[in-house]
């Protein structure tokens, strides 16, 4: 080979080796341009009912998505490049939740990779994978979407949607976005919320509270006679004012239904119920058994003269057994309505160790016990193999408090108004559901708990999308 | 009017002091801690007493004196004497 042979050869091979190299480099580049793709939404007032998403919904088969809520202040154009960089899809904004994003990975890789994938990224507040659940429509075909309110303080609320949050356990929640797929509630079903009165003044509460019809006629006490009931009853002052000086009846008041959707603090189990409020504990909390029969015997002279109350949410309780507060218990219900009741503080067995009301035996009674954010029994919380029937969100739960607050409170007082509030859901959609069917709904509505086994009833925490599923 | 740390401690040194029927200034402070206990009634509910299920932030505060010691709870709105002779009072 001559020499200038030699310079053509590794001319030709300087030549073969750039086109490779720009091959290989288109190639490359192909296989990252995948367009990203904005599923324009609708601008919504409302939530999308379940009939919508049913309809709405086309998930691709087999592909792994998760939900990503990025932080205030990440733009678009920022997150479509982030979705971009690791090959992913932007399927879907969901529309009533700011910041959320449906996530579509192209890469096939499983749920949880793409979750721990995306959990690092400074960017991300939280993300989660978009569940399917065990129900029928998904099993036709139509599985249900989360329903997610824009609430401000909504992310602060694990019992309704734990994504993880400050140290929690991703999905030990009650499905509570799942359930609104179904029903965010009614404001046909009156839930009464027996306790230290409520601040009906709140503003994320105020449309949810209960007010006396004005064609319906005054309570009458059989001692004081007429009582102007406008707001609901005070049975510690035998008036008609059960506005609460504790915070504990508002911050029960406001997990069972603080207004949902309205852009203030949280959402309740039910964003639209009836909150009637019951004052007989003071400013300390405390109260007397006399005055709680009296407030359960106007709930029962209420339902009788056509208000619809259905539940009666009891965050409290005591050691001492009545027969009087045992009898108005059973009398509520054989008037159909359920009665939920707090197990107890005291980290002990109530069914060696009782404690009242929740322990009765009247087939009204629901007794709870409280779950932490990673689904482990709280460690204050009573239990009971034969006498605590379910368990419940009820550590650092979020609610009202007086004066326009919000605070995180502890306690099964906090986990009982869980339980009441999955039961007005079940009425919303099912008004006449007798209330034996409806604590068998309750009651067989749950995620089954290694933990609680052996310490509750059911063995279980409560899941209202299941509850609501039937 | 909440009630404050050391207004509920003085509290709780008056009616001890009274209900021994000696002076105050016999009774002596054995310690006061911060505490969180089980209900709304401080864990120390009187017979037929029902409270709120919620955990209460408050105050133990342990007292002596004729050489026994006895306990009191307090929060901002109340203080109880725990099982004094085996029961509870509020005060």
């Amino acid at each position: 080979m001559n020499r200038n042979n030699i310079f053509i050869h590794l001319a030709l091979a300087l030549v073969l080796i750039l086109v490779a190299a720009f091959a290989g480099q288109l190639n490359r580049m192909r296989k990252q341009w995948k367009p990203v793709q904005i599923v324009p939404t609708e601008d919504k007032k409302r939530p999308r009912t379940a009939e919508e998403m049913a309809l709405s919904e086309a998930r691709p088969s087999g592909r792994p998505e998760v939900l990503v809520k990025f932080k205030t202040g990440v733009s678009r154009s920022a997150i479509e490049a982030l979705t971009l960089r690791l090959n992913d899809r932007i399927e879907d904004r969901i529309e009533h939740s700011a910041g959320w994003e449906s996530v579509d990975d192209l890469d096939n890789a499983d749920a949880e990779a793409i979750v721990a994938e995306y959990s690092k990224l400074p960017e991300v507040e939280y993300v989660e994978p978009n569940f399917e659940i065990e129900l029928s429509e998904v099993e036709e075909g139509n599985p249900l979407l989360p329903v997610l309110p824009h609430d401000p303080q909504f992310n602060e609320q694990w019992a309704l949607a734990n994504s993880g949050q400050r140290g929690g356990t991703q999905g030990a929640d009650i499905s509570a976005t799942l359930a609104w797929a179904t029903t965010t509630g009614d404001d046909d079903i009156v839930v009464a919320v027996l306790d230290s009165g409520v601040d009906y003044t709140h503003e994320d509460l105020i449309t949810n509270m209960w007010m006396r019809p004005a064609n319906m006629a005054p309570y009458q006490d059989a001692e004081l006679g007429p009582v102007d009931d406008v707001h609901g009853f005070n049975a510690i002052d035998n008036d008609s004012d059960p506005m609460d000086e504790n915070g504990h009846g508002t911050h029960c008041a406001g997990i069972i239904g603080a207004e949902g959707e309205n852009n203030l603090g949280i959402a309740g189990v039910n964003w639209k119920v009836k909150i009637m409020p019951l004052k007989f504990m003071g400013a300390g909390g405390f109260g007397t058994t006399k005055d709680a029969i009296e407030a359960i015997n106007y709930v029962i002279d209420r339902k009788k003269a056509g208000v619809n109350v259905r539940v009666i949410s009891a965050s409290w309780g005591g050691t001492m057994r009545s027969r009087a507060l045992e009898d108005v218990i059973r009398k509520a219900y054989e008037n159909d309505i359920l009665f939920v009741a707090a197990a107890g503080n005291a980290s002990v067995n109530n069914d060696r160790r009782p404690h009242y009301p929740s322990s009765y035996n009247v087939p009204n009674v629901i007794s709870v016990a409280a779950l932490d954010r990673n689904d482990q029994l709280a460690k204050f919380s009573n239990y009971g193999a034969k006498s605590v029937a379910i368990a419940a969100p009820g550590v650092d739960i979020l609610s009202t408090w007086l004066g326009n607050a919000y605070e995180e409170k502890s306690g099964t007082s906090m986990a009982t108004p869980v339980v009441s509030g999955v039961a007005a859901l079940i009425l919303a959609e099912n008004p006449r559901m007798p209330v034996d069917e409806l604590r068998s709904r309750i009651l067989g509505a749950v995620d089954p708990l290694a933990v609680l086994k052996g310490k509750t009833v059911t063995g279980g925490r409560i899941n209202a999308a299941k509850a609501l599923a039937d | 009017m909440a009630i404050s740390r050391d207004g509920a401690v003085e509290n709780a040194r008056k009616d001890l002091a009274n209900r021994l029927n000696i002076d105050p200034g016999d009774v002596k402070e054995r310690s006061v801690e911060d505490s969180d206990f089980p209900d709304l009634s401080l864990g120390a509910a009187e017979d037929g007493e029902m409270s709120g299920q919620m955990i209460t932030p408050g105050w133990r505060i342990r007292l002596e004196a004729q050489g026994k010691t006895f306990e009191y709870r307090a929060d901002k709105n109340q203080v109880r004497l725990y099982k004094f002779k085996g029961k509870n009072y509020r005060i």
